[in-house]
């Protein structure tokens, strides 16, 4: 049998090189390394599945928050959460760690829904950045991005020069990366940094829909990650303005190439209640599949 | 991989030829396709292939989480999700290609009439060989539930046995006082072989919240930790077997070439390979290439010649 079968050779293993290793407030770390077959296949809401200690049996799901093809590199912002990051955090510049990815279905935006709302609650924020890096390169796309997050962020935010109807006066925290691609941002936390939100994403994101005229709503997709109750405001969101949202879903995970059915979330279907592999089905599904 | 290196390492098992000894594992590989998703993954570097396990109606298995990292090894608790055996027969198997390797079956239930119905329907199927799955320790019914009494087990045998003609595997329970004394039973209701071991019964706990980690409460213990557990297993199965000329399936924490020789010279015709994927993906070719170095170097022709070759130490019985 000859048959054609697509998904074959799709995934790559790949002994990286750390190029940087960030530390940041909060226990967060970025990580760059040298993967390039990685960074060339990814898209936005990929996943990448990394040893992080030679002694350890089971290797950690990281999210990509940003990839330059060109020069080969794959770039993952992480926080320390148990052993295994614990090790990865460790892991010096110069040293080789295995990368296997791209993994995941991608987000896939609606070109018919040009005001993209981007949440992305702690370690949820980088599949924001990288999706972000994506729309801004459509000319007609408008997208806002909000991040929460109740450690300092891993970045110095800068006051926007880009204006947002809707947003509170004075919410004017902004992530200098995006600022620089042009793209508005707004950061929100509880605790009381500078410039932020004083609140959950969700409700400065209800102040920004709140704020715009129905043609303008009807052209709004959203797409969140983040921690588990984050997501389901999310979606909850996403009903009450009727809109169209994707979530990016993390779990506990073994093989990452759908060969174990570990990382299984429970999903509404056509056909009834389903188990969806997170690795491979996901990360990204449809809100109104996992919050129904 | 050259053709002399696979008849070195070729290996008859029930009378089917495996290319290599090495066996992927039921439930690490879905069924059979997943792992080809990987760049340089080949399902000719591997004898065999267990697809998940199957049962008469689809399951949903457990609630999350499913699977958590332990020392040395993890802790899984699927509890055999799969579709049902209509449409891993009509709809999965005809996407295989059976030219690449062997499949065999991995077949589970709550009743005897569910292993019965779903043997015989892989019966009329192009699978290669049926693993009976009687140590699954993570369903509430059937399972490990039969798998730990010797004459429930040895009446799943007979039960699959009279509806099906190919090579019936039945894969064995750590779990349980004399895993010898089953097998001995299970040769007589008609097992033409064993895999052994399943994973070991075992918790981990949040000590946040003081609930165990997994959803499904308990787990089975996969990977290095259980290597010596499986080793002294596979060895006192080997004991039973002998005699019959039956072959066993080692596997329990495989993660390198020597981890695999260990358990053909403790008695096992081949070697499954599951855990260690989840680290090292390519890792079946290392231990197709780590074999064929052995057996270089102590001068022998096939992988047959290393089986069951332990010399123990003195007159201890174990």
């Amino acid at each position: 049998m000859t048959t054609a079968k697509p998904h074959r050779g799709t995934i790559h293993l790949e002994d990286a090189e750390i190029l940087t290793h960030e530390a940041h407030p909060g226990g967060q770390y970025i990580l760059r390394v040298h993967s390039p077959e990685c960074a060339h296949r990814a898209a936005p809401g990929s996943f990448a599945h990394l040893t992080c200690d030679p002694l350890l049996p089971m290797r950690r799901p990281l999210s990509i928050m940003r990839t330059d093809p060109e020069a080969g590199w794959v770039e993952f912002l992480y926080k320390v959460v148990g052993e295994g990051t614990r090790l990865l955090s460790r892991r010096q510049t110069g040293e080789s760690i295995s990368v296997m990815g791209p993994i995941g279905q991608p987000f896939r935006p609606r070109p018919e829904r040009p005001r993209p709302l981007l949440l992305g609650g702690g370690v949820g924020i980088p599949p924001m950045v990288f999706l972000a890096d994506a729309l801004r390169r459509e000319p007609a796309c408008k997208p806002l991005v909000m991040m929460g997050s109740e450690v300092p962020f891993p970045f110095t935010s800068r006051p926007s020069q880009i204006l947002v109807p809707g947003i509170p006066d004075g919410v004017i925290a902004a992530m200098p990366l995006l600022e620089d691609w042009s793209v508005p941002s707004r950061l929100c936390s509880r605790q009381d940094f500078p410039g932020c939100y004083q609140g959950y994403i969700t409700d400065l994101a209800r102040d920004w829909l709140s704020a715009l005229n129905t043609q303008h709503l009807q052209e709004v997709e959203i797409f969140a990650c983040g921690p588990h109750p984050m997501l389901e405001a999310v979606a909850k969101l996403a009903r009450d303005y009727d809109l169209p949202c994707q979530v990016s879903l993390e779990e506990f995970m073994a093989c990452a190439v759908g060969g174990c059915a570990g990382c299984t979330v429970q999903v509404e279907t056509d056909q009834g209640p389903a188990m969806k592999r997170v690795c491979v089905d996901g990360p990204v599904f449809d809100a109104r599949a996992v919050f129904p | 991989m050259t053709d002399e290196l696979t008849d070195k390492l070729a290996i008859d098992f029930c009378g089917l030829r495996f290319s290599s000894p090495v066996v992927l594992l039921s439930g690490c590989v879905g069924f059979g396709e997943e792992y080809t998703r990987v760049a340089g993954f080949s399902n000719r570097d591997v004898g065999a292939i267990c697809l998940k396990g199957t049962t008469g109606a689809p399951r949903l298995g457990n609630p999350p989480h499913r699977v958590y990292e332990t020392p040395a090894g993890m802790l899984n608790a699927i509890g055999l999700q799969n579709p049902g055996v209509d449409r891993v027969v009509d709809e999965i198997l005809p996407t295989l290609d059976f030219d690449e390797t062997r499949f065999i079956a991995n077949v589970s239930g709550s009743t005897l009439e569910e292993y019965e119905a779903v043997t015989r329907r892989f019966n009329d199927s192009p699978i290669d060989a049926i693993e009976i799955n009687i140590s699954c320790p993570n369903v509430k019914e059937g399972g490990v539930a039969f798998g730990n009494d010797p004459d429930m087990s040895a009446r799943v045998v007979e039960t699959c046995r009279a509806v099906t003609d190919k090579p019936l595997i039945t894969k064995l329970s750590p779990n349980q006082t004399d895993i010898a004394e089953n097998a001995r039973r299970c040769i007589e209701a008609g097992s033409d072989a064993f895999a052994v071991i399943n994973t070991l019964m075992g918790m981990a706990i949040d000590i946040d919240n003081r609930t165990p980690v997994i959803g499904n409460n308990q787990g089975g213990l996969s990977g290095p930790a259980i290597k010596p557990i499986a080793l002294l297993k596979v060895h006192q199965v080997a004991q039973v077997c002998r005699a019959h000329a039956i072959p066993i399936i080692g596997q329990g924490g495989v993660t390198t070439p020597e981890d695999a020789i260990e358990f053909l010279i403790a008695g096992a015709s081949a070697v499954g390979v599951g855990t260690a994927l989840f680290y090292d993906p390519l890792i079946c070719r290392r231990i197709n290439q780590g074999i064929l170095d052995y057996l270089d170097q102590h001068g022998l022709n096939s992988v047959a010649q290393l089986t069951d070759t332990l010399v123990l130490n003195g007159a201890t019985a174990c």
